[in-house]
């Protein structure tokens, strides 16, 4: 066996940054889609007149972009490291999606959905902490 | 906004098990292909070795598929709330990656999963 599968300082460094560049493509696909927030979608084939108004928007284009860059690094972290360890341990989007859409996007976030991310963080970190663990014996 | 919540529920969870089936479909694919990654060169021939399997396609229009119905949930509902209930897809790549990769999940990490679930009820609640 020529590949550790234990996480390294250097793979944390690509999990988060993936998780930045995760982040942006977050926040660029929801100001796309807020071009479409008039639009009432009843049918099948309103998803139509949904993709006629997202698609001009430079934000989704930007997103899209981010999701290239993602694709690369992400692939080169699974390469490394297994699925059940490399998910759990991209979390970081958990503190900064929160952030990002409380100062860009204006958006409020109650107390209680405050105390529910630090418990999705909490168990996150649990189930890495596990899978490195788990990965030391071998 | 709190009557369609079950319905952005659903929609999510197609995102997520859409998003799973093609995180599924990469990763044993990566695991056939056995490269050792060490520079962008060969992360990219990684790329380009992935790119040449049919399957993968299958994943990247699961991807696709997976964007569409989270572009038009990011549409309905705050980032926040949507981002918060993607979390269910932490339970869905760790239950297929110890049903289909065969990796193993001992009881600190079955433990890590509920309270995962239950950040995901407050953060509905909330």
């Amino acid at each position: 066996m020529t590949i550790k599968k234990q996480i390294t300082f250097k793979i944390l460094i690509f999990l988060i940054s993936t998780d930045l560049m995760e982040t942006f493509a977050q926040f660029c696909f929801k100001k796309s889609a807020a071009s479409a927030k008039f639009l009432t979608i009843n049918h099948f084939s309103d998803g139509i007149l949904f993709l006629k108004a997202v698609l001009p928007s430079g934000f989704l284009w930007l997103g899209l972009l981010s999701v290239l860059l993602i694709f690369i690094t992400w692939v080169t972290i699974l390469s490394k490291i297994d699925l059940s360890v490399a998910v759990p341990v991209a979390s970081f989007s958990y503190i900064a999606v929160p952030l990002v859409s409380c100062i860009f996007l204006h958006e409020r976030i109650s107390a209680l959905r405050w105390f529910g991310i630090v418990f999705i963080l909490l168990g996150v970190i649990l189930v890495s902490v596990s899978s490195r663990q788990r990965e030391k014996p071998a | 906004m709190k009557q369609h919540i079950f319905l952005i529920i659903g929609l999510i969870a197609i995102t997520d098990l859409s998003d799973t089936i093609s995180q599924l479909i990469l990763k044993s694919s990566i695991n056939k292909i056995d490269w050792h990654v060490n520079s962008v060169k060969k992360a990219l021939y990684l790329v380009w070795q992935l790119i040449k399997i049919p399957r993968v396609w299958l994943g990247f229009f699961l991807s696709g598929v997976s964007l569409l119905f989270w572009l038009f949930v990011l549409s309905r509902t705050d980032l926040s709330l949507a981002f918060s209930l993607d979390s269910m897809r932490y339970i869905m790549i760790t239950l297929a990656s110890v049903i289909f990769l065969k990796e193993k999940a001992g009881l600190i990490r079955w433990m890590g999963i509920v309270y995962v679930v239950f950040g995901i009820i407050l953060v509905t609640v909330g």
